[in-house]
């Protein structure tokens, strides 16, 4: 499996919450992978994508379904089939809901000036990237409002994306991991999306929530991290920007 | 159908006009006229606007936002009147509402302040951990499986359009594209609308079966009494039970995979909109 995906940044090992989920989840599964950084798309326009047996496959809901059968994984067997529900609505909620809070980020906060200086040390981009990001931060505004999030104001946008996550920390309660005692596939979204609130994100009120006001998220991103991602200090450190 | 979409398309030249007529309209977004009914406006009435398009005998709104609200309000007996008209609320979304003069739009939101103005919880009797998986669940339907409504609707069963809109076939000609490729580009930027037609009906599947799975023999969607979630979910199906052509996909989904969802809707039909005949017959 080849796995395409942006580099790791100082911050994080992968921007985007796919690919944090997908590269989980492959750890999870214990499925072996080559990294293949770089900033191509993949075929539906979407990173990350994956190179299997020679065929590109996108999107990374099916890539994963797709190595399920494939690799004979199933990450949800000891979930009855009400659980598995309850995880796709998880997963979906926080796929199609709390994503958006990324376009929202570039919209309102990333992109104003006084930003300019975090967000290009985290995310190493150069000054030609950051120039392009702005000249585009017009058609994410657009993208968001045909989304419909991008219609409401700063403090509506936080506002839903709270309470998504409180329905996650709620959900999560005292245990490992959402659905119990031991990872699902939905712990793979879910983390791909929280971790990059915990660690990509490090002023704004969202982390706040996941750290202050929920804490049992930031200790489920940790745990996480722990347990399938023990080298992310050296990949994150390993940079272009130390080489 | 490949060549009559082809010909409608082409007249997309002409229709530049009318695109513009549409911006100007969606640049009306009234913040201080009162509706188009004209009346005097009853300052205690939750007054629910939307375009009054849908032909009669279908449903009372073409719109699952405007199934969920007009359901949750009478589900919490906030008297409320249906108002027509031709502008778009505040965000540019409808169903949108006046309230004391205001307008609101999104129902999500206008839920949660009219849940405050008129101190009702629908919701109240859930454990925190209940109105999570509730949340999760009214989230997939409103931001996932919606857009599957997107794509049959407005690009699968393009054609069946002019049995749901009730609107002047030479206007048909003019609106109907245009929408469509409004629609097509909001499916792309969503990211559904990058999948191929077979993918776009696995996603949809996986979340019906998520919805009919967790309902299962329940009476409402949570439990033994209705909720917040019930709304939603009800007014997302109802649009896929009562607006789809038989050969579509959502159709079949609600009336032959998962027989449950039927059944839950025809319950919350029964229980919530008794003059639902009344409703959708008469001519607005």
């Amino acid at each position: 499996v080849y796995y395409h995906a942006p580099p790791p940044v100082k911050a994080i090992p992968c921007l985007t919450p796919f690919g944090m989920k997908l590269e989980t989840y492959l750890r999870m599964a214990d499925i072996p992978y080559e990294p293949m950084y770089g900033r191509s798309m993949g075929p539906k326009g979407k990173i990350p994508w994956i190179e299997y047996n020679g065929e590109a496959m996108g999107d990374s809901g099916f890539i994963m379904e797709f190595l399920n059968r494939e690799k004979g994984v199933d990450l949800n067997q000891t979930l009855s089939d009400a659980d598995k529900a309850v995880g796709r609505a998880f997963t979906k909620m926080v796929e199609e809901n709390t994503y958006w809070y990324e376009g929202y980020q570039l919209q309102y906060c990333k992109l104003h000036v006084d930003n300019f200086d975090q967000l290009q040390d985290l995310f190493e981009l150069p000054w030609a990237v950051m120039f392009f990001l702005r000249s585009v931060r017009g058609k994410i505004r657009q993208t968001m409002w045909g989304h419909g999030l991008g219609r409401h104001s700063k403090d509506e946008q936080e506002g839903i994306i709270e309470k998504d996550l409180r329905a996650i920390s709620s959900f999560l309660g005292t245990k490992p991991y959402l659905m119990g005692d031991e990872p699902t596939e939905v712990d793979a979204a879910v983390f791909g999306q929280l971790s990059e609130l915990c660690w990509a994100n490090h002023d704004s009120y969202l982390h706040r929530i996941v750290t202050v006001d929920c804490p049992n998220l930031q200790a489920y991103c940790s745990r996480i991290k722990d347990r399938y991602w023990s080298d992310w200090d050296q990949l994150t450190k390993k940079t272009k920007k130390d080489q | 159908m490949n060549s009559l979409r082809r010909h409608l398309c082409s007249v997309q030249r002409f229709s530049c006009r009318v695109h513009h007529i549409a911006l100007l309209r969606t640049a009306w977004t009234c913040p201080n006229r009162t509706s188009s009914t004209g009346h005097a406006q009853d300052k205690s009435m939750v007054y629910v606007h939307q375009t009054g398009f849908t032909k009669p005998g279908l449903v009372p709104s073409l719109t699952p936002f405007g199934m969920k609200l007009m359901t949750y309000l009478r589900m919490v007996d906030i008297p409320y009147q249906y108002s027509k008209t031709f502008k778009l609320g505040p965000k540019g979304k409808i169903p949108w509402i006046t309230y004391k003069g205001q307008p609101m739009g999104d129902s999500g939101l206008i839920m949660e302040f009219l849940n405050e103005e008129f101190g009702v919880d629908l919701d109240s009797q859930l454990s925190d951990k209940e109105r999570a998986i509730s949340r999760a669940f009214i989230k997939m339907l409103e931001e996932n499986t919606y857009w599957g409504i997107g794509y049959d609707r407005w690009q699968e069963n393009y054609s069946h359009l002019g049995q749901l809109f009730d609107v002047p076939s030479a206007l048909q000609l003019f609106i109907f594209p245009t929408a469509s490729r409004k629609v097509r580009q909001m499916l792309h930027a969503q990211g559904l609308g990058r999948h191929s037609t077979q993918e776009i009906h696995a996603i949809i599947q996986k979340d019906v079966w998520a919805a009919s799975e967790f309902l299962g023999n329940k009476p409402y969607f949570m439990g033994e009494e209705p909720t917040a979630a019930d709304p939603t979910v009800f007014g997302l199906f109802a649009e896929f039970l009562w607006t789809t052509p038989e050969h579509s996909h959502l159709y079949k989904l609600t009336n032959e995979q998962y027989p449950n969802i039927k059944d839950y809707c025809l319950r919350m039909k029964e229980q919530y909109w008794p003059d639902w005949d009344e409703v959708v017959g008469t001519k607005r």
